[in-house]
This record gives structure tokens, C-alpha cells and sequence, in this order.
């Protein structure tokens, strides 16, 4: 089965927010609640970048992990959703999490939390695919039509990919060779400095198609 | 979903091995540990993250992680929280584990404990007179924290080591109801323990500050060794130190609570996460610690309990455990004979509040 993977090239990324926008709409998420943001390093700055944060669908998923009631799971296709009938809004996954994916609706009394929220993968809940009853909890299930998270198929710019580990690093690979530069896609270490940082990673090997 | 359990290892844990995880765990708070984010864990598994060099490179760039973004949420800005690896690896690998281990080691000693050594009895029996150990505000003030810090206590242990406990016994759906139940009493009933460590401290402070004997009744371990109960004042080396293990402890747990209940004030991940291990640990060495209190004053230790429900405790209890205090008492005429004991409680209207034992010595 496939591994589903984003990639965002810092690149390409222009900093239009369509992914972030994209994402709301589809998926109808609670207001205060963003799945995926945009972050802009060095903004205004020569060697400003922007990249397209979301959950990152972990293999080994530190939300998963912390979880007091263990409400995670991980799908055939790697992706990690959760069990909203389960969670009961602690906010330990937002805490363990690296991307700080994980968000709050604030719904209850003295600003408690609301059962957590976060990227599907656009592929739903434990609901019946496509249900109204997921539809309401989760937003959309694209992945049970066929179709790949809206956020990338949104992309002017073709920054963010989603799908198949293997397909979306073939593709990224297959734009850093014909760009000529290493395999960072983080332009940061080609563009502006440090070409011996590159070489004292030994990062070359991605480029040179030696991996 | 293939991570390795580490609770699921034999529970045979020798003591000294539990205290030295438990001081390594205090001393060392492995949440700063450089080494802990050596391999974030985030690229594990089959297939490696294609983004995985990018978000690696992200991580170690010298420039602060933090960027500009059009989403205002907390942290929004972060691209890695790499405190968060660390503070899954504390949780899920030293402090659930250690917890079970400490707090079910220490109530397997005080059983093995009581098997063998049935608990301190009154040398002299009982001498039929009374000297009062506190006072009934005293003893209201004891009973609300103990109430709340039991109930606190389990919500909190369901939380912690629930997913590892009780969803193999209620499965996923019925734990999930129990567990937002204790997140929600563990929220409302949480601030009321501040207020009792405040009272406790209010109450208590003047008598428990170091004092004559303290340092023998610590050097014979309050009677364990050298065989003759050491001198002790109102209250023995070891009741002070329990007393300042709950103010401290106490305050603590209580601070990073309320830290971690409001999350409206900017609080930001790195807080949260240090609140949880500060809480974490304060709580599982309170909780090891109320085991050896409750045992010590109940059924450890003979005639003990009285001093909290009535009020009173008998002479000769006081002689034993508390010379220093009985001497001054006695000296003072503070002591009341049981008759005119149980008179005052029947003018007060309070029935049976000294245990209607006649005196041990002079027989029936």
C-alpha cells in the first residue's frame, strides 16, 4: 500500500495561503481551528522562505504515543487520523507534536478545550466513508474517491505535493536535478552560503543519485 | 502502529532499582537532556519522509525556529517543537513506567511491612487519660485535603497510566467516558487543593520548623534502628518533613495545575510541557508518600488515628511517640481524665468521640 507523504518545496512556495484557505473550505473545520498554516522564515528578508505546514502523517506519531486514551490509528495508507468519539481534548498531542499540528476548538467553560482537530489527509474519520456523520466530525474523505488532499491539488505553484512517499520524492528529486542543486529542498544552503556545510553532511547523494 | 511499550516489561522491580530511577528522574529531569533529540523519531518507519532532509535542516538552522504566518494560533509561528520528542520520551519511558513502579512498590513494602511487624503497639497500654492534639478546625482542615487530594490522585493516576491499566479492562469507548469524567472532576476539584495546602500551611507552619531531636530521631530513623523510641517534640523529624513534602510538593503541583488548566494566557509549549513533568512527578511523590502516612497513622501505629478524629490521643500515646510535647502537656495540666472527657463531649452534644475503651492497665 501507498505511504501518503506531503512535501511543500520552500522553492515554490509563494506564501498565498490557497492550501490554507483550500483546506478550511473543504473540510468546514470549527472556527480558531487551521489544519494547515503557511510559515514564512526571514519574511521581508533576502533568503526568505515559505513552507506549508500540516499534520505530517508520522510512521512513528508522537500524538499516537502520548494519547491518555489512545485514540489514534494509522491507515493503510500511513495516514494518522484519530477518534473523536474517543479524544476528550487534553491537549497532550498538541504538546508531543513537532509541527504543532494538532488543534483546539474552544468550546467549553473557562476556555477548555474541545476534542481535538487536525489534518486527515483529507481522509476523514472512523466514520463510514463519505458519511454525513464524517463529513460533520471530519470534513471530507477525497482519499475514498480517489482524489489527493484539496490543499495540494489547490497549489498554483505546485509547492505542496501529497501522495505516495515514493512518488512525491521521485517528483521533488526529478525538479532538484533539473534545478542543479543539491538535495536540500531547502534552498537555503545553494543560493546564498555555505557550500561546505553541504559537503560535511554528505547531503550530495540525493542529487547525484547515489541514495 | 508498532511502538515499543516499555510497561509491558516485568513488573519485578527490585526497590533499589525504583529509587535510583526515581532520583536519576528528580536530579537529572531528562526534559533537558541534549541527547534526547538525537534522532527526532520523525522519519522512523518503512518509508522515510521524502520532506525528512528539509525538516532536518529546518530543525538545525541556527536562526531562531520561530516565522511570520497569517494563522494566529498558539506557537503558529514554530515551524519544529523539537521540547516535545523529549517530553513524549519522559512520559511514555520514565515517568509512567516509574510511577507504577514506585507507587505499587511502596504499597507492596507497607503490606510486607505489616505482615511482619504488625505495626508499632502502645509499649504501655492504654492509661484511660487524654491530652488534646487538635484542634477541630485542625482536623476539618486534614480531612478536606485528604478528600480532595484522593480524589485528585485517582483521577489523575486514570489519566496516566489508564491507556496502560484500564483499556485492556473497559476497552477504548467505556475508558474514554471515564477518563474525560476524571479530566473534568480533575479540573474542578483541582484549585480546592491549593486552598488546603495554604490552610495546612497556615495551620501547621510553627510546629514543624526544625527543632531538639529532630537530628537523632532522623539518625535512629524513628525508632527503626537502635531499638529505644528517640525523643521527639509535637511533632517528629519525619511528620516535619512529610509536612514540608506537601507544602513544597504541594505548591507546586498546585501552580503548574493551574498553569496547565487555563491555557488562555500565551502559555506556550515549552511551559506546558515543563508544567506536566513538574506536576507529573510532585504528584506520584505525593501520592508514594500519602501510602507511608496513611499507614503510619492508622494502622501502623497504635492509637494514632484518634488524634484525628477526635481530637484527643491517650497519654500514654503521647509519652511514646511524642515525649517532649507529653512532658510540657503534663507540666501544663492539660491533661484530662476520661470521665470528665466524655462529660464535655456530651455537654457539646457529640457522642462517642473518645473510643470507649476502658484503661488497658488497670483491667476491667
Amino acid at each position: 500500500m501507498a505511504q501518503m507523504k506531503f512535501l511543500c518545496d520552500a522553492e515554490r512556495c509563494i506564501e498565498c495561503n490557497a492550501c490554507v484557505t483550500a483546506c478550511k473550505n473543504e473540510n468546514e473545520v470549527p472556527w480558531g481551528v487551521n489544519r494547515r498554516r503557511v510559515v514564512t522564515i526571514n519574511d521581508g528578508s533576502p533568503g526568505e522562505r515559505s513552507l506549508s505546514v500540516a499534520c505530517m502523517h508520522c510512521s512513528d506519531a508522537p500524538c499516537a504515543a502520548v494519547c491518555p486514551v489512545d485514540c489514534f490509528y494509522t491507515t493503510d495508507d500511513g495516514v494518522v487520523l484519530h477518534d473523536k468519539d474517543i479524544c476528550i481534548g487534553c491537549g497532550y498531542c498538541f504538546y508531543a507534536c513537532p509541527f504543532g499540528a494538532p488543534q483546539f476548538p474552544t468550546t467549553g467553560a473557562f476556555g477548555s478545550r474541545g476534542k481535538m482537530d487536525k489534518c486527515t489527509f483529507c481522509a476523514g474519520g472512523p466514520e463510514e466513508d463519505n458519511s454525513a456523520e464524517e463529513r460533520r466530525k471530519y470534513g471530507a474523505n477525497r482519499l475514498a474517491e480517489g482524489k489527493l488532499p484539496l490543499c495540494a491539488e489547490m497549489c498554483a505553484t505546485r509547492a505542496l505535493l501529497a501522495g505516495d512517499g515514493d512518488t512525491v520524492s521521485d517528483i521533488f528529486r526529478e525538479r532538484v536535478t533539473w534545478r542543479g542543486s543539491s538535495g536540500l529542498a531547502w534552498g537555503w544552503g545553494v543560493a546564498y552560503s555555505k557550500p561546505g556545510l553541504r559537503n560535511s553532511r554528505d547531503v550530495e547523494g540525493k542529487a547525484a543519485g547515489k541514495d | 502502529m508498532n511502538q515499543t511499550k516499555p510497561w509491558q516489561t516485568p513488573c519485578a522491580v527490585v526497590l533499589s532499582r525504583m529509587l535510583t530511577a526515581l532520583f536519576a528522574l528528580v536530579l537529572v529531569m531528562p526534559l533537558f537532556a541534549p541527547q534526547a533529540r538525537a534522532d527526532g523519531g520523525v522519519t522512523a518507519g518503512k518509508v522515510a519522509n521524502p520532506g525528512a532532509e528539509l525538516w532536518r535542516e529546518v530543525r538545525q538552522r541556527e536562526a531562531p525556529l520561530a516565522g511570520a504566518t497569517q494563522v494566529t494560533g498558539m506557537d503558529s509561528g514554530v515551524l519544529i517543537n523539537t521540547l516535545g520528542e523529549q517530553w513524549r520520551r519522559f512520559r511514555m519511558e520514565q515517568l509512567v513506567p516509574v510511577a507504577g513502579a514506585l507507587i505499587g512498590g511502596v504499597l507492596g513494602l507497607i503490606i510486607l511491612f505489616h505482615l511482619f511487624k504488625r505495626g508499632v503497639r502502645l509499649e504501655h497500654g492504654r492509661s484511660g487519660n487524654y491530652i488534646e492534639r487538635f484542634k477541630e478546625i485542625d482536623r476539618i482542615l486534614h480531612w478536606y485535603v485528604a478528600t480532595v487530594f484522593i480524589f485528585l490522585a485517582l483521577t489523575g493516576l486514570i489519566l496516566l497510566t489508564g491507556r496502560v491499566v484500564l483499556i485492556p479492562v473497559f476497552g477504548h469507548e467505556v475508558f474514554s467516558a471515564i477518563a474525560s469524567a476524571s479530566k473534568e472532576g480533575h479540573n474542578l476539584f483541582g484549585p480546592l487543593f491549593l486552598l488546603g495546602v495554604v490552610g495546612l500551611f497556615i495551620r501547621f507552619v510553627s510546629k514543624n520548623f526544625p527543632g531538639k531531636g529532630d537530628l537523632g530521631w532522623l539518625l535512629k530513623a524513628g525508632g527503626f534502628l537502635g531499638g529505644k523510641h528517640p525523643s521527639a517534640g509535637f511533632f517528629n523529624a519525619g511528620e516535619k518533613i512529610w509536612f514540608w513534602l506537601v507544602i513544597v510538593v504541594g505548591l507546586t503541583i498546585s501552580v503548574t495545575g493551574l498553569i496547565l488548566e487555563f491555557p488562555f494566557f500565551g502559555q506556550d509549549r515549552p511551559l506546558m510541557a515543563l508544567s506536566l513533568v513538574l506536576h507529573g512527578v510532585g504528584a506520584v511523590l505525593l501520592v508514594a508518600g500519602l501510602f507511608g502516612h496513611i499507614y503510619v497513622g492508622s494502622a501502623g501505629m497504635e492509637a494514632s488515628l484518634e488524634s484525628m478524629t477526635t481530637g484527643y490521643v491517650d497519654v500514654n500515646w503521647a509519652r511514646q511517640h511524642h515525649d517532649q510535647w507529653a512532658e510540657v502537656c503534663e507540666a501544663e495540666g492539660a491533661v484530662i481524665a476520661g470521665e470528665d472527657l466524655k462529660k464535655k463531649q456530651q455537654l457539646r452534644g457529640t457522642k462517642n468521640r473518645v473510643p470507649n475503651r476502658p484503661a488497658t492497665e488497670e483491667g476491667q
